[in-house]
């Protein structure tokens, strides 16, 4: 199928600058590749060029009237001018009528320092105002997180680009009507994620967080550079710093995106006052007693190292909940596919044909990946299939084809798939022997996935190629993971597809490389921020205070299989776990000494943290720190037999967090607080005989909940979701299977 | 000029004038003869006189001529740079301050202090306005840079204090609401200049 063309180089010359590139780009791609500057207004890198400004026009020798570089596609031979007197007044023209009637107030204005117009309008000299219209009344529009003032919006449309294109919700939309055009919200009150991409992107203040709002001025703040903390895919961020208080986040938004969660969820921080000697004493003790550290995922690298030594010098076990599924996948994975690592990553998700989704609920485990899959159906109208027993109505505009398969069944379901998927050609004897003997009647009945669905699927990929296999949470925690793994590695091995296997918490995939897990606690067990009987934590309602990631240097293991270095923002005043440590035995001066003895038989480069950039290339390549080295690794195991597919009748209960919550951390931070609910369908509220807003209490992992149960009309079925983000240290204990018959203990209404 | 000579401090070299006196006197005789003459000259009371008769005509016949510091003050220039003062809007009352953060961010001696935020009339409201007149030096940078004509410099110039830190905040340094009508233009730095009407240039509006 595969049919990859040496790609054609072409020459274009462009203001007298001789300039290679490969044919397809766009003039304004080129002449930004060879540092030439052409204004723009409405272009943004990361999405398909806008044209609405027309602030970015060249002219090319022997061709009529003046070309729109960002989306123009160069030709060989031409010969660019970005700069004529023609052109700039032209381009002070647009600038000129951009300023019509806009509101003077750059002097309140969130913007003002970094905003485009403001520049612009300096930059063509435009002094005076010499047109006017009638200027209708605008009200400001409050949108939760964020603030809309039609007045200063230029109607640029990189908005409404962003949330079609990158995020997938398709919230915003343009009311045309001339000069009175506005941009709207369709989907207020459901479907708008409030993930702030249209704000990031906004050139003017138009777009402006509704509470960061007139609080500070824009070159007040200082810049952190670092990794939002809260999901595995640790997007670049800067926390923005005046008076040891993060007033707001930004981020690199020409190349990169984030969610609610990193771009609201930014004060989790632990306030001490001091060094608190006798709870550091009462720690030690604790250390001197315990057999046991039980830790969250939520972690860096070099805190996840100090933990590994701390086992290796003090024979502690290990127990991080989160990543332990993970770990056990990631090694059956590995004696299949002889990889150490999973072969795809956010940017093969994005350049995928197809998609396949499986066992993750991704617009809740992790966004990135959802944008990613949004922007290849967006770019290039990749087909994505979405496997999962519960239909997420958030991911309706972009899924083609959703595949329902019954809880519990992933086993089964990952054979079916393999069944289907795996190019015989090249297989050994005994795979081939296995797959052929699958009693695909079977489990297909007992999956509930009809052999049609996987038949559908199957044609899909047929002329087309780039195929990505995007698995998650729901595998790793099921009791049959390591067969699973063995399945999917076979797919990715002997199918042309890439597997992503989505790390379940912000550094699952760290921890599971630079980690020994054990799977049980021991008798006396220190929590590092989980349960246990001596408590470290960084919610500050533990034993002993630990800085939270926004107070910490380190780094994170990303889904992309990315070393990314993140920094304090704020100052922390406590003992850290290198100071306990070190104490013990494993010395080192600070934490970040560890970051050059991750593991490099791991994959890990031994690069020191300062050596580690934070930069993004000229085209957005994420330049932040260092990828992973994929690892050989002896490829010896073989498949087992399937096992009988465990049956999940009557009331289910998914682990799940709402959109923008994914731990303690986005619980605590201020923007994010909201009350959690049980959501169901209004089917499970006739089966489990309650109705909407009554409380139910139950008991999960050892963990008590009492919830109230909401109606999610959007959902079918008897499964309902049970988020975990607001428990505090209980809310790292996940180590059973995603799914739970449940036993409802009702409370009156 | 070389270095040497430059660096040549020898001053021994100059021609130096002694100023004539007369002789000191020799003999205890003589002595005793200077000492009388000076007592009983009665150059003292010359003197005192002129003190005194001073002293009278500025009590008794209204002749005063110094200031009676500090029940008087001496009117200074009004572009004289002294405590701040915040002025409000003479229409509506309101003060102009909107919050730009400009003369926080000019202060050369960092001694601007200010917070904002988002109010119910969706107005950027200045929330913490301090001064640390301690630290300022009266530069008039802030008045200068102020958007707004709201911050100036007033007359007010005894800054002396029993601490460094000196705080004045936004209310002391604001008009009063009833001193509204007496509230004066500042010229001084930062103010429009007598010509801005001429320059000004017309906005065109569409109503
Ligand atoms: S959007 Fe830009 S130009 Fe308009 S008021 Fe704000 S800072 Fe000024
Ligand atoms: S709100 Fe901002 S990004 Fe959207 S069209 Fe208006 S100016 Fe452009
Ligand atoms: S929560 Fe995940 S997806 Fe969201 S900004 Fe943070 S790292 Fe990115
Ligand atoms: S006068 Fe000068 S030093 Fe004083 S507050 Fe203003 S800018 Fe600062
Ligand atoms: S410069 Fe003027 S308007 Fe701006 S904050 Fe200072 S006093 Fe207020
Ligand atoms: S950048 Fe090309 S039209 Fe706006």
């Amino acid at each position: 199928m595969s049919k990859d063309k040496e790609i054609k180089m072409i020459t274009v010359t462009i203001d007298g600058k001789v300039c290679q590139a490969p044919y397809g780009k766009t003039i304004l791609q080129i002449a930004r590749e060879n540092g030439i500057y052409i204004p723009t207004m409405c272009y943004l890198t990361k999405v398909k060029p806008i044209a609405s400004c027309r602030m970015c026009v060249v002219e090319i020798a022997g061709v009529e009237g003046m070309i729109l570089s960002c989306q123009e596609v160069a030709t060989d031979g031409i010969e660019v001018t970005t700069n004529t007197p023609q052109l700039y007044t032209q381009r002070q023209n647009i600038m000129k009528l951009y300023d019509v009637n806009h509101p003077l107030e750059c002097g309140v204005c969130d913007k003002s320092g970094e905003c485009d117009l403001q520049n612009k309008t300096l930059e063509f000299n435009v002094a005076t105002q010499n047109f006017t219209t009638r200027e209708p009344h605008r009200a400001v529009e409050n949108w939760g997180f964020i603030s809309y003032d039609p007045a200063l919006c230029i109607m640029c449309e990189k908005c409404v680009h962003v949330c079609n294109e990158i995020v997938g919700d398709e919230s915003l939309a343009i009311s045309v009507g001339g000069y009175k055009s506005t941009i709207v919200n369709k989907n207020l009150d459901d479907g708008c994620h409030e993930c702030g991409e249209c704000m990031s992107v906004c050139p003017v203040g138009a777009l402006v967080s509704t509470h960061f709002k007139y609080s500070s001025n824009a070159w007040e703040l200082t810049k952190i550079p670092a990794a939002c903390s809260h999901c595995s895919s640790g997007c670049e961020l800067s926390y923005e710093v005046k008076q040891d208080k993060i007033y707001r986040v930004t981020n690199n938004y020409e190349f990169s995106s984030l969610c609610g969660a990193g771009r609201f969820g930014y004060d989790f921080e632990n306030r001490t006052n001091g060094k608190d000697e006798i709870d550091f004493n009462n720690a030690l003790d604790a250390f001197a007693k315990a057999d046991t550290i039980r830790f969250s995922a939520t972690i860096s690298n070099e805190e996840a190292l100090i933990l590994q030594r701390l086992k290796e010098a003090k024979g502690y076990k290990l127990v991080c909940d989160e990543a332990k599924g993970y770990q056990d996948f990631l090694k059956a994975y590995s004696r299949i596919s002889g990889k150490s690592l999973y072969g795809g990553d956010l940017a093969t998700i994005k350049s995928s044909k197809v998609i396949v989704v499986f066992g993750s609920r991704v617009d809740s485990d992790n966004p990135m990946v959802k944008y990613a899959i949004s922007t290849a159906s967006k770019h290039h109208r990749a087909r994505v299939m979405y496997m999962h027993p519960i239909e997420d109505t958030n991911l309706s505009n972009i899924v083609t084809q959703y595949i329902k398969y019954e809880v519990g069944s992933e086993e089964g379901v990952a054979a079916l798939l393999a069944h289907a998927l795996v190019d015989r050609d090249n297989l050994d004897e005994d795979t081939k022997v296995f797959l052929d003997n699958l009693d695909i009647g079977n489990l297909s009945a007992e999956s509930n996935v009809g052999e049609e669905e996987i038949d559908t699927l199957v044609q899909s990929l047929s002329k087309r190629k780039d195929f990505t296999l995007v698995v998650g949470a729901d595998l790793y925690s099921h009791p049959r993971v390591e067969n699973i793994a063995k399945l999917i590695a076979l797919i990715e091995k002997h199918g042309s597809f890439d597997v992503v296997a989505i790390p379940p918490a912000t550094n699952a995939l760290g921890v599971a490389l630079i980690c020994e897990l054990d799977n049980q606690v021991g008798d006396y067990t220190i929590g590092y921020n989980s349960r246990g009987d001596f408590t470290l934590s960084a919610l500050g309602e533990g034993d002993l205070d630990m800085p939270s990631l926004n107070q910490q240097e380190g780094t994170f293991t990303t889904i992309n299989k990315q070393v990314v270095p993140t920094n304090a923002a704020l100052e922390y005043k406590g003992y850290v776990l290198n100071d306990i440590a070190s104490t013990l035995g494993v010395k080192r001066e600070y934490t970040i000494d560890y970051t050059q003895e991750l593991p490099i038989d791991k994959g890990y480069q031994g690069v020191a943290f300062d050596d580690l950039k934070v930069d993004f290339g000229i085209n957005g390549e994420d330049l932040r720190g260092y990828r992973l080295q994929t690892q050989g690794v002896d490829s010896d195991s073989i498949l087992e037999e399937i096992a009988p597919l465990p049956t999940y009748d009557g009331l289910v209960l998914y682990r799940a967090n709402a959109i923008n919550q994914f731990s303690p951390f986005t619980h605590k931070a201020k923007e994010l607080q909201s009350q959690e609910f049980l959501r169901g369908s209004s089917q499970f509220a006739l089966a489990a005989k309650i109705s909407d807003g009554d409380e139910v209490k139950f008991e999960l992992d050892g963990v008590k909940y009492t919830r109230v149960f909401k109606i999610d009309t959007s959902m079918k079925g008897t499964v309902a979701i049970n988020p975990t983000n607001d428990k505090g240290l209980s809310s790292t204990l996940v180590s059973s299977y995603r799914y739970a018959k449940l036993i409802l203990d009702v409370q009156n209404k | 000029m070389s270095l040497e000579k430059f660096k040549d401090r020898n001053i021994g070299n100059q021609n130096y004038t002694l100023i004539g006196h007369e002789a000191f006197p020799q003999t205890s005789g003589e002595k005793f003869e200077r000492v009388m003459k000076r007592m009983l000259k009665g150059e003292l009371f010359v003197g005192l006189w002129v003190t005194l008769r001073t002293m009278f005509q500025a009590l008794f016949k209204g002749e005063m001529h110094t200031t009676k510091y500090p029940f008087e003050k001496l009117p200074i220039s009004p572009r004289y740079r002294a405590i701040h003062e915040m002025l409000r809007l003479l229409e509506s009352g309101h003060y102009r301050c909107i919050g730009c953060g400009l003369c926080e961010q000019i202060c050369i001696s960092d001694c601007i202090r200010m917070d904002t935020r988002y109010d119910e009339n969706q107005r950027k409201e200045v929330s913490e306005y301090t001064i640390n007149f301690g630290r300022c030096i009266f530069c008039g940078y802030c008045a200068e840079v102020c958007p707004e004509l709201a911050i100036v410099h007033g007359p007010r110039y005894e800054t002396s204090s029993e601490q460094r830190a000196s705080f004045s905040l936004f209310e002391d340094m604001l008009t009063p609401i009833d001193a509204l009508k007496q509230q004066k233009e500042y010229p001084g730095f930062g103010a429009i200049s007598p010509n801005a009407d001429e320059n000004i240039k017309k906005t065109p509006l569409a109503y």
